[in-house]
């Protein structure tokens, strides 16, 4: 590995960026996102940043349903966060539809149809330190040695 | 007719003041805004066709999941109507651990609104004072209820599960923690002279435009109308409630409002310990058929449901109205028109609490 990649892999390791959007859920997995940012569970130790701003985003937080509102505006706003990047799934709505996955509604899950999904965190909704710990495996498993896996 | 205008500014549907998708749309001249316009349509599920025609066992844990923040004031406004169709009586001791759990969730929210607008405002500080805070109050309602969010505590003919007594001393000792550190936390807000600045006379909304609006909520009482449905709750009168109301009609009298009944919803939950009957939590009953127009007070104001069931207590029939709707209305109508920048547009948005998700449903 060269020199260049530890350096690049030591400061990634310490410098996650996180954006969320909701695309149609209860907002139950809106506020565990959320409570992530207090001090008890204090995500900023870990050098993950919520700015919420895509274009500076490393990790796009997906939560909710995928409601037809989104159709047209998920997509061109994944393509808008800069590589490497990585998409996590919060909550049982973007993996199956949880109770909107009915006749009658409007949903469309599950989100990986239409980008893809790194990592999934099922729960209704889950825990902030299970939230915490998928932002921060994405971090080894995606973000590590990036360069050398794309060759 | 014609209008000048400069620029129009999109905020939103992703925006880093917002919680929720939803797009305002502001017609600036200069720095000021003369126009605005809420767009809606991120967020619609359609919850209530998929409420219709099951059995209010399914229906009730739907409810919980039209609004996250306020899951169980959702939960008991449809169970306390299906109460009143079926003519089940509640135990005293669980129509009062039903006030513990939905003042819990009063208090969570509220800091949660507070921490948005002082995260808004930039104040950051007070921002993460506010939502360690909340994380006590999480801690209190998952002792009592069982889970943090959606907990589903309350069912036809009483409450699921008891409050221990070691449960009732710690909630105790909680309680006057809480107590002590907002009082802190309202102080820094009432006398920071920096957030006086960006709160004090920004976002007015006058008392008429707010009876005009049918504002709702902590937003119609911070103009002065005492609006609660609270009053007519047969528990709640029982504790001797008053609602808290402020002339102020700006961001800041909306934020003081939300501290004040915070620690009024303390007071009510320690009266509601100490005055706890003995007593079985949960009685008996069978749902039947019937319709009523039934409402309760959420975190941000009026919640209505309108049901109608079948004999087996099906719900056959069902209408959601919410309170964030009237306040959006009224904040792009009346408190956003005349702000002085756009950054003023994100605080007062902020400052209504709206709730998108339940809006949409």
């Amino acid at each position: 590995m060269s020199i260049l990649q530890t350096i690049k892999n030591k400061v990634r390791s310490r410098s996650i960026h996180v954006s969320y959007v909701d695309v149609g859920s209860c907002n139950g997995c809106d506020i565990e996102v959320l409570a992530c940012l207090a001090p008890r569970y204090d995500i900023e130790q870990y050098g993950i940043f919520v700015h919420n701003n895509p274009r500076e985003a490393d990790v796009l937080i997906v939560i909710g349903a995928y409601t037809h509102g989104w159709e047209e505006k998920l997509a061109p706003l994944w393509e808008k966060i800069p590589d490497p990047k990585a998409a996590i799934a919060i909550g049982n709505c973007p993996i199956s539809g949880c109770c909107f996955d009915r006749r009658g509604s409007y949903v469309d899950p599950p989100v990986s149809k239409h980008i893809p999904i790194a990592a999934e965190v099922p729960g209704c909704p889950p825990r902030p330190t299970e939230i915490l710990n998928a932002i921060l495996s994405v971090r080894d498993s995606v973000f590590a040695d990036w360069e050398v896996k794309r060759r | 007719m014609k209008r000048t205008v400069d620029v129009n500014i999109p905020l939103g549907p992703i925006h880093p003041c917002f919680k929720e998708p939803a797009r305002v749309k502001c017609e600036t001249k200069g720095e000021r805004v003369i126009a605005a316009e809420v767009e809606l349509g991120y967020m619609k599920k359609g919850i209530e066709r998929i409420m219709k025609g099951r059995p209010w066992q399914e229906v009730m844990f739907l409810a919980e999941r039209v609004c996250g923040i306020c899951s169980v004031i959702h939960n008991m406004v449809f169970i306390e109507a299906m109460e009143q169709i079926s003519g089940i009586a509640v135990p005293p001791r669980a129509a009062y651990l039903r006030v513990v759990a939905n003042e819990l969730d009063r208090m969570q929210s509220h800091l949660l609104a507070n921490f948005s607008y002082c995260y808004t405002i930039e104040h950051e500080t007070l921002a993460m004072y506010l939502l360690d805070l909340r994380e006590q109050v999480m801690d209190l309602l998952e002792r009592l209820t069982g889970a943090r969010v959606t907990c589903a505590y309350m069912i036809p003919g009483g409450v699921r599960c008891d409050i221990h007594h070691e449960d009732q001393a710690f909630m105790h000792e909680s309680l006057d923690r809480i107590e002590t550190e907002l009082q802190r936390y309202t102080g820094m807000f009432e006398n920071g002279p920096m957030i006086a600045l960006r709160s004090r006379g920004i976002g007015i909304l006058t008392q008429e435009a707010a009876r005009e609006a049918h504002v709702v909520g902590p937003t119609a009482r911070a103009s002065g109308i005492a609006e609660d449905r609270r009053t007519q709750h047969p528990t709640y009168k029982q504790l001797g409630f008053t609602p808290v109301v402020r002339p102020g009609c700006d961001n800041y009298a909306r934020i003081m409002v939300r501290f004040d009944e915070v620690s009024q919803s303390i007071r009510l939950i320690r009266a509601c310990l100490d005055g706890l009957p003995k007593g079985i939590i949960r009685g008996g009953g069978i749902c039947k058929a019937g319709e009523i127009r039934y409402s309760g007070e959420a975190p941000r104001g009026e919640l209505t449901y309108s049901i109608k069931t079948d004999e087996v207590g099906r719900v056959a029939e069902i209408q959601i109205q919410t309170p964030s709707i009237m306040n959006i209305e009224a904040c792009c109508h009346s408190m956003i028109i005349g702000a002085d920048s756009i950054a003023d547009v994100t605080a007062t948005f902020v400052s209504a609490d709206p709730c998108i998700a339940c809006t949409e449903r």
